[in-house]
């Protein structure tokens, strides 16, 4: 049982990272420096916790507003590169970030030991939620009570005239801007919001964990920051959570009974997830069948209409080969 | 993807989700060791070792009749081997998973990095109502970097002291080879242990025995370029060079250091480094070089055991062989202690274990005995070999506990 | 004395960022044809490294022909990326090849620890020596590598700008629907490009592991980040870009080692990095900063 609770764990706090990728993505901005707003979350907050003694919430919230304050000041250089460009420039932000904490030391004597964060040996014993009686339980409910207010935030906000500002300029910068849209204004917000979430995020990881150091925030965990939403689709929320289930869930912990070859097949299963699916696990298109399905699934005289869903998923499914064969005739002037 | 689809996706993804903490079988009493660590990445060979070292052990003593239970019955020993990715999430993730199944007690993990988090999750002190972490006791054969053990009582290590292997190494070598007096460090410094080896270890043990330290040269874990350190080190012209990292970066160095032409009149190296990886990696420049560590196959007993390791498809060295000692040592805290081994005492028997665990003042090992300190640490024996044509090879056998 | 030291260390890293441009060339080559990053450029090289060394074990060849057959393998692996990470997924899909190639990227490094165990390996020196100008010690296997970076450029260029092959490539660069209607094939222009840039990334990979003498899946990540690094600092799609950024990010990264230590080198490089790109997002040579 604890163990699914400590799963349940690690999916919330890898959906808020994804999250705070998903608000930048929205804008059509790809941030590599989601990793860096995390750690900023995390030594902060845990610096709070352990060294000032403060509760966890205020600690979490500051942290947060940490990471978004520097998100916010990256945000508006980052505002001249786009593309590739930005995508490195943040790479480069997150890294330097990451290794100013590997050079970061603050330590003080606490009965008779001393605590804080030091450079490459990391910053050990963040023990808030053991001490003070929380239980795994308590903790994921916690965490998820977290990623609750969190996702509602954002499907609300998708849905109203933000969401659509934000999509407007991540479909076409040009016509938001023509069509009188502050493109500053968009592009920092988004950088900020996605900042926050990623400093919560590492604040309730550097919790979970109880040691922290600069490797855990490395361009890999960087890399899965933007993997969660785009491997889940970015039309909602819900695509991002999907992924971090797909991947932790499923790549990392689901097929660990097949013991060796889980490691091979974690990145072949992710090509093979975008080769299916380019636009996501979850788009647009499938939410709103899934959604349709539903509703047919409870009004009973659709039985019939469930079953030829079925039999449209199958063609569907073949979607990819006929790719295959089109793009195999193409190749050859068949 | 629609719902044909969606459901099937989502039906193999539960299955697979819920196909997990061991079944338990109905069969005769088995008593459950998981090991874990990592089986993937650059440190995958270590895990590779530890599994087969668990494996072999286990095997051997469940030949020769198994383990005597509380209740006079006999037990087998079974072994499980989960990968931690050398990640901490994932480590944590996996000890849950362990403490979740019927297993009574966990042997790893190989990373520091992972042993640091793992042990922050345990309950502190004991019996501590107020403390909610973690009650599973973990018994540590690879994690290195020092000082671990003390952030729990459900911590323990079977891993080297090196405070001690380099303080016997420095007398060794002050009194067999008087003319070398200055000592120059090269340190990864992005590397846990590599860094606490050099500054808390080394450095220190170095200057108590005299010698004069002309500094140290530092470099990341996957640096490549090492020509401003190789030169730096030729400046400081010590007697000695030291270097406290893992092969891969260790090679470098050398290779660098002969380009440039460094030669030092000796080579020191670290622990973790007298493993296949240093040779298989540049045998030629690291000829001579000396390291500390607390397996070589001296006695019968090690190269038995050192051919059963292989049987299993690992190597034995100072890592894995703790890994195999450890399954002998809880063999014997499981007869002490009366361990019962049944669905219903799973919480007791790990109690007992930890009480067991935390009772040793010394412990049987492959090359000789090892003595426990009261922070749940060892200090293992341990011997000098050095490298040469390739090979490791004994160099000196200081007198063991 | 501290001038010399630093001049030294200025040429050191020069030398050795021969090695990245190397990488930075194959990067910047798939950017040109096809606006897409492949994340998995640098893991390919490696592994055609290890497979070079492997087939030259296997058929007993000298040592110096380890390039050769790396840069075949490398050439597989670079059409192989391009069949399973771009050929099936839809141009409107710009971030899903992006993810692919991340997916790519993580296989490769795993399928090499697989089956070395993670362990380092020896490489062959393929042109030992140092060379020493007075008090000056140069490395003259970086020097060779930088020579190859010339050529490989030169040969590029001359593939480019005189062959038939080149005027295919750059029109599908430019305009790839009306390329397609002038009835040029966009999967065999693209595959093509692919097999050449995996072709160079084998070489590159052999190269740095003579030059490293060694070789790892350590290897992956720190070549990846300095791939793109110096990819974007050269000016996207710009190969002479290329080569001029990598010299400048070695020789930077020494420097930088040189003043403020190891631990703090990376900080320097990366927000000198962020500021470039900053206040000059076309890169060194780069021609249209707004396209991507």
């Amino acid at each position: 049982m604890d163990f699914y609770l400590g799963l349940l764990q690690i999916i919330g706090v890898h959906t808020l990272l994804g999250l705070s990728a998903y608000v930048v993505l929205l804008t059509g901005q790809v941030s590599l420096a989601q990793a860096g707003f995390m750690a900023i979350g995390a030594y902060v907050s845990a610096m709070l916790t352990v060294l000032a003694k403060w509760a966890l919430v205020p600690a979490l919230l500051t942290g947060g507003a940490a990471a978004a304050a520097v998100a916010c000041l990256v945000g508006f250089p980052a505002l001249r590169v786009r593309g590739l460009m930005l995508v490195v420039a943040t790479l480069a932000f997150g890294e330097a970030v990451r290794l100013f904490f590997f050079n970061f030391d603050y330590q003080i004597a606490m009965g008779g030991i001393k605590v804080g964060p030091l450079g490459g040996e990391g910053f050990r014993q963040i023990r808030y939620f053991p001490e003070n009686g929380w239980t795994t339980f308590q903790v994921m409910v916690f965490i998820w009570l977290t990623v609750g207010v969190v996702m509602t935030a954002l499907w609300w906000m998708d849905r109203s005239r933000v969401g659509a500002v934000l999509r407007a300029v991540g479909e076409d910068e040009v016509a938001a801007q023509s069509a009188g849209l502050n493109l500053t204004a968009v592009k920092v917000s988004a950088m900020t919001l996605g900042g926050f979430i990623a400093g919560v995020a590492g604040g309730l990881y550097a919790h979970y964990t109880t040691h922290i150091e600069q490797g855990n925030f490395n361009v890999l965990v960087a890399t899965f920051a933007i993997a969660y939403p785009i491997l889940g689709g970015l039309s909602n929320v819900f695509g991002t959570l999907a992924a971090v289930v797909f991947i932790q869930g499923f790549l990392i912990e689901g097929l660990r009974f097949l013991g060796d070859w889980r490691n091979l097949l974690f990145g072949a299963l992710i090509v093979l997830a975008m080769n299916v699916r380019p636009g996501g696990l979850l788009d647009a298109q499938t939410m709103s069948k899934g959604l349709s399905a539903l509703r047919r699934l409870l009004d009973p005289a659709y039985g019939s209409a469930a079953a030829r869903q079925a039999i449209d998923g199958l063609k569907d499914a073949g979607a990819m080969f006929r790719r295959l064969i089109a793009k195999w005739k193409g190749a050859f002037g068949a | 993807m629609s719902i044909a689809r969606t459901t099937a996706l989502s039906a193999a993804l539960g299955l697979a989700l819920l196909a997990i903490p061991g079944t338990a079988q109905a069969q005769e009493r088995q008593v459950k060791i998981t090991g874990f660590g990592a089986m993937s990445g650059v440190v995958r060979s270590f895990g590779i070792n530890s599994k087969a070292a668990l494996e072999a052990a286990a095997d051997r003593i469940n030949r020769s009749g198994g383990v005597t239970l509380g209740d006079g019955a006999k037990g087998k020993i079974v072994i499980e081997f989960l990968d931690d990715r050398c990640n901490a999430e994932e480590g944590i993730s996996v000890l849950r998973r362990i403490a979740s199944s019927e297993a009574l007690v966990a042997v790893g993990p190989t990373c520091s990095n992972v042993a640091e988090p793992l042990f922050g999750i345990l309950q502190k002190k004991f019996g501590d109502a107020g403390d909610t972490g973690l009650q599973f006791p973990i018994f540590t054969d690879v994690a290195i970097k020092i000082g671990l053990a003390k952030i729990s009582e459900w911590a323990f290590r079977n891993v080297p002291n090196e405070t001690e292997m380099y303080a016997t190494l420095f007398k060794w070598l002050k009194a067999t080879k008087p003319n070398l007096k200055t000592i120059y460090g090269g340190v990864e410094e992005n590397f846990a242990h590599s860094r606490a080896t050099w500054y808390a270890v080394m450095k220190e043990v170095a200057a108590k025995e005299g010698f004069e330290i002309k500094g140290e040269s530092k470099w990341l874990l996957e640096d490549t370029n090492f020509s401003n350190q190789a030169r730096e080190a030729k400046k400081a012209e010590a007697d000695i060079i030291a270097i406290a990292a893992h092969p891969f970066s260790t090679c470098g160095m050398l290779k660098e250091m002969a380009r440039q032409g460094v030669k030092p009149k000796l080579l020191i190296g670290l622990t973790s480094s007298s493993s296949t990886e240093t040779l298989q990696g540049c045998a030629g420049e690291a000829e001579a070089i000396i390291i500390p560590t607390s397996f070589a196959p001296i006695n019968d007993q090690a190269r038995a055991a050192a051919d059963a390791v292989s049987k299993f498809k690992g190597s034995l060295d100072l890592h894995s062989g703790a890994a195999w000692e450890n399954v002998f040592i809880l063999k014997k805290i499981i007869e002490e202690q009366k361990v019962m081994a049944k669905p219903d005492t799973v919480k007791a028997d790990r109690e007992k274990i930890r009480a067991g665990l935390a009772k040793l003042t010394v412990t049987d090992g492959l090359i000789g005995k090892s003595k426990r300190t009261p922070d749940r640490e060892a200090i293992k024996p341990y011997l000098f070999v050095h490298a040469k044509a390739g090979k490791w090879e004994v160099l000196h056998t200081p007198a063991v506990n | 004395m501290l001038f010399i030291d630093l001049l030294q260390s200025i040429a050191d890293g020069l030398l050795f960022g021969a090695t990245y441009s190397l990488i930075g060339i194959g990067f910047t080559l798939v950017f040109g044809v096809m606006h897409k990053i492949n994340m998995a450029y640098a893991a390919a090289s490696v592994a055609g490294a290890y497979a070079g060394l492997t087939l030259l074990k296997l058929a007993g060849l000298p040592p110096l022909l380890v390039i050769i057959m790396a840069c075949l393998a490398g050439a597989v692996f670079g059409l192989l990326t391009y069949v399973l990470c771009f050929w099936l997924i839809p141009l409107s899909h710009p971030l899903a090849t992006l993810m692919s190639t991340v997916g790519m990227l993580l296989l490769i490094d795993e399928i090499v620890v697989h089956l070395t165990a993670g362990m380092p390996v020896n490489y062959p020196t393929v042109m030992g020596g140092m060379v020493s100008l007075g008090s000056f010690l140069l490395r003259g296997d970086l020097m060779f590598i930088f020579t190859i970076a010339v050529l490989a450029m030169a040969a590029l260029m001359y593939l480019i700008y005189r062959t038939r092959l080149g005027l295919a490539t750059r029109a599908v660069s430019q305009q790839p629907v009306a390329a397609q209607l002038c009835g040029m094939r966009l999967g065999q222009v693209n595959a093509l490009t692919f097999t050449i840039s995996g072709a160079l990334g084998g070489i590159a990979g052999s190269l740095i592991g003579s030059a490293v003498g060694l070789l790892s899946p350590l290897l992956i990540a720190p070549l990846t980040v300095k791939g793109l690094i110096v990819t974007v600092i050269g000016g996207l799609g710009s190969i002479p870009g290329a080569i001029i950024a990598g010299l400048l990010v070695g020789a930077a990264e020494n420097v930088f080692q040189f003043v403020r230590g190891v631990t703090e080198r990376d900080i320097y490089v990366m927000l000198l990095l962020f500021v470039f790109l900053v206040f000059r997002p076309g890169g060194i040579l780069g021609a249209d900063p707004g396209r991507n």
